[in-house]
C-alpha cells in the first residue's frame, strides 16, 4: 500500500488537472525562467529549485533572500509584484540544522505566474524583512515572529500580532511547544489542575 | 539597485495639524466589544478632534491556534477546522482545503463532484457578500438591507442544510470528491434561486446605489491607491476596487473557471463605494457561474473516487466486499499518508485569495498547515484608509474590507 501511495494511484494520470496546474511555469528547474535568472544573477547564494506538483520552489541562502526578492520583483521579465504570502516552518523533526524555513509565496499579476523562494536559518539568525519591498509583509512578519519567535531585520514595528504584547509561554507554533502549552490550567470543579496532554494523536 | 518603499500617495496633513500640540490627541479604544467591527476587533485610535492621525489594530480575541490544531490532527479531520475559521462561507474554506490535499496527494474529484464544488462555492460566496451587504450597510445606517439580506441569506442556508445536514458549520466536502450523495431535490432549489435572486438583488440596488445618505458615506471614502493596493497584498473587491484585475478564478483557474463565461468586475477610483458595486457585479456573476454549471453538469455519474488508497470506500462496497472493508478500517485508523511534498493552494474566496500551505512528511498528519486567510491581509489596509478620516469612517472603513475575525484570528 506504501509503494501504491507513493506513485499515486489514479490521480498521476496526464492531462489537466482542477487544482490549476500550470500556473507555476515551466516544470523542469532548468526551463524556468526564474530559476535560470537567479541562478546566474546570485550564483553564491542559489541553493536548488525543487518541483513538486508543479510547484517550483527555489531555495536560497538567508543573508540574500531580500536581494533576490527585490530581483524577482524589479526585473523587467519576471515582475513578482505580488506577496501572496510569507510564513515559516519549523523543520525540527525532518532535520538537524537549520531549524527553519521561511517561506515567501510569490506571484507575478501581469504574468500570472506563483513562484516559492525558501531561505533556512538556525534559531536566533536574523531574517532580512520584506516590508521594504511589500508593505503586505508586515503583518505577516509580525504573525511569523508571534508564532515562531523569528526575528526579522529592518522590520520596523515586530511586536506580537495574535497572542497578548505580554505573553511570555514563547512561540506557540514550534514544534517543541506543548499543545496545550506550558501552563497548567485550573479546571473548575475539580482539586487538581488539567494536565499538560499531549496530542492523543502521535506522530509515528 | 535600491529598495524604494511604494506606499502609493500619502495623505497629506496639513501643516497647521502636523505643528498641533500632542496633548491635545486623544487615544480612544474602539471596541473588542463594539457592534460594528464585527466580532472581536479592537482598534486603537488617535484622534486630533474628529480626525484619525492614528491607528493601531490589535488582534488575537478569537485567536483559537488552527494552524497547531492542524499539525495534530490527521488531514481529513482538519476539514471541520475550517468551517471555523471563515463561518459565514464555509463551503470556501473546505474548498481550499479540500483542494490543497487532493493536490498534495495528487488525486482529482469526478466531474460532477467537480461542478457541485463550484456550485457549492459560489453560494458560499453569495452567503458571505449577503452578510457582507447586510452588516455593512446597517453600519452606516441602513437598517432595513440587513432584514432583507438574511433572508435571502436563509435560502442559501437551506440549500446547504438539504445538501450536508448543517447550515454554518457545513464540513460538506471529502477527499476525492463528496461522501454524501446529491439528493434529488437540490438542483430544483439552486435552480429557484437563482431565478428569485437577480429580483431581489434589484431591490437591494434600489434601495442603496443613488441613495444619496449611502453616497456621501461610500463616495470619496478609504480611498486605496493601485500600487499601495498591491504593494499591501490586498486581494478580493479590496484589490479590484482599485482596479488591478487580479482574480484567482480567471488569473489561475482552478476546477472548471476555465470553462465559465464571467467577468471579473473592476472599481475605478478605489473607494468604498466602487468595491460596493464591485461586490454586487460579483453576485450577478455568481448567479451566471451556477446557471452554467448547472447547464454543462453531467447527471449522472459518480461523485466520489473509489480506487484512490486516500479517500475512504463508499458505503455500499465497504458492506458488501471484504477489501473495501479492510480499506475502510485502515483509513478510520491510520488515516493516509500522502507523499512528502509541500502545495500551495490559493482559490479565490469570497474575501480575496484564500491560500492553504500543506507540508506533508509523509505520515498521516500534516507536518505544517498554513492559512492565508484575505481578510488577515486586508485589514492591513485600515490604518492606511483611516489616516486622515473622520472617526464616523471607521465603521464604513471596516465594513468595506469585510472581515469576518474568525479568519481573521484563525
Amino acid at each position: 500500500m506504501a509503494e501504491e501511495q507513493q506513485t499515486g494511484g489514479p490521480a498521476d494520470s496526464p492531462g489537466r488537472r482542477i487544482w490549476a496546474t500550470g500556473h507555476w511555469g515551466p516544470t523542469e528547474p532548468e526551463e524556468h525562467p526564474a530559476v535560470i535568472a537567479v541562478r546566474e544573477r546570485f550564483p553564491d547564494s542559489f541553493v536548488d529549485a525543487v518541483n513538486f506538483r508543479d510547484e517550483m520552489t527555489i531555495r536560497v541562502d538567508r543573508p540574500a533572500l531580500r536581494e533576490i526578492v527585490l530581483f524577482l520583483r524589479d526585473e523587467s521579465s519576471l515582475r513578482y509584484n505580488f506577496l501572496s504570502d510569507l510564513t515559516a516552518v519549523d523543520m525540527l523533526r525532518l532535520r538537524d540544522n537549520p531549524r527553519f524555513d521561511v517561506v515567501v509565496q510569490l506571484y507575478s499579476i501581469p504574468r500570472r505566474q506563483r513562484l516559492r523562494v525558501k531561505a533556512a536559518f538556525n534559531d536566533g539568525d536574523p531574517v532580512p524583512s520584506m516590508t521594504l519591498l511589500y508593505e503586505g509583509a508586515n503583518w505577516l512578519e509580525r504573525e511569523a515572529y508571534d508564532m515562531f519567535g523569528i526575528v526579522f531585520e529592518g522590520h520596523p514595528d515586530l511586536r506580537r500580532m495574535l497572542l497578548p504584547d505580554d505573553w511570555d509561554e514563547g512561540h506557540p507554533l514550534r514544534k517543541d511547544y506543548p499543545l496545550r502549552g506550558y501552563r497548567e490550567y485550573v479546571q473548575p470543579g475539580f482539586e487538581n489542575p488539567a494536565p499538560r496532554v499531549r496530542s492523543r494523536f502521535r506522530r509515528p | 539597485m535600491s529598495l524604494e518603499i511604494s506606499q502609493g500617495t500619502p495623505v497629506e496633513i496639513s501643516e497647521e495639524r502636523a505643528l498641533t500640540d500632542s496633548r491635545r490627541q486623544m487615544v480612544l479604544n474602539m471596541g473588542p466589544q463594539h457592534p460594528s467591527t464585527h466580532g472581536v476587533l479592537r482598534v486603537i485610535l488617535t484622534m486630533e478632534g474628529e480626525t484619525i492621525v492614528g491607528c493601531d489594530p490589535v488582534l488575537g480575541y478569537l485567536h483559537r491556534g488552527v494552524e497547531k490544531l492542524g499539525e495534530t490532527h490527521r488531514y481529513s479531520q482538519f476539514v471541520p477546522w475550517t468551517d471555523r475559521t471563515d463561518y459565514v462561507a464555509a463551503p470556501s474554506n473546505n474548498l481550499g482545503y479540500i483542494l490543497a490535499v487532493e493536490r498534495l496527494c495528487g488525486i482529482e474529484a469526478p466531474e460532477r463532484a467537480t461542478y457541485w464544488r463550484m456550485i457549492m462555492g459560489e453560494l458560499a460566496r453569495l452567503a458571505s457578500h449577503l452578510v457582507w451587504l447586510g452588516t455593512h450597510a446597517l453600519d452606516i445606517g441602513a437598517l432595513s438591507m440587513s432584514l432583507y439580506c438574511f433572508r435571502e441569506r436563509e435560502l442559501i442556508l437551506d440549500i446547504f442544510e438539504t445538501f450536508c445536514g448543517a447550515r454554518l458549520t457545513t464540513n460538506m466536502m471529502e477527499m476525492g470528491g463528496f461522501s454524501r450523495p446529491i439528493p434529488d431535490n437540490l438542483p430544483g432549489m439552486v435552480r429557484d434561486f437563482c431565478n428569485i435572486f437577480p429580483e431581489k438583488q434589484v431591490e437591494y440596488e434600489s434601495l442603496l446605489s443613488a441613495n444619496p445618505i449611502w453616497l456621501s458615506r461610500t463616495r470619496g471614502v478609504g480611498v486605496i491607491e493601485p500600487d499601495a493596493a498591491i504593494s499591501m497584498s490586498l486581494t478580493g473587491a479590496c484589490l479590484r476596487g482599485s482596479g488591478i484585475n487580479y482574480d484567482v478564478r480567471k488569473a489561475t483557474p482552478y476546477l472548471y473557471y476555465d470553462r465559465m463565461d464571467f467577468e471579473v468586475p473592476l472599481g475605478t477610483r478605489g473607494d468604498v463605494y466602487d468595491r460596493y458595486l464591485v461586490r454586487m457585479e460579483e453576485m450577478r456573476q455568481s448567479i451566471s457561474i451556477i446557471e452554467q454549471c448547472l447547464d454543462q453538469m453531467p447527471t449522472d455519474g459518480p461523485l466520489s473516487l473509489t480506487e484512490s488508497p486516500y479517500v475512504i470506500p463508499p458505503h455500499d462496497s465497504v458492506m458488501k466486499t471484504a477489501e473495501d472493508m479492510q480499506r475502510h478500517f485502515i483509513w478510520v485508523i491510520k488515516g493516509f499518508s500522502p507523499p512528502k511534498g509541500e502545495v500551495y493552494q490559493a482559490i479565490e474566496h469570497s474575501k480575496g485569495e484564500l491560500g492553504y500551505y500543506v507540508v506533508s512528511d509523509g505520515t498521516p498528519i500534516p507536518y505544517r498547515v498554513r492559512l492565508r486567510t484575505p481578510d488577515f491581509v486586508n485589514l492591513q489596509s485600515l490604518p492606511y484608509m483611516a489616516q486622515g478620516a473622520a472617526l464616523a469612517d471607521v465603521v464604513a472603513l471596516i465594513g468595506t474590507i469585510d472581515i469576518v475575525l474568525g479568519s481573521v484570528d484563525r
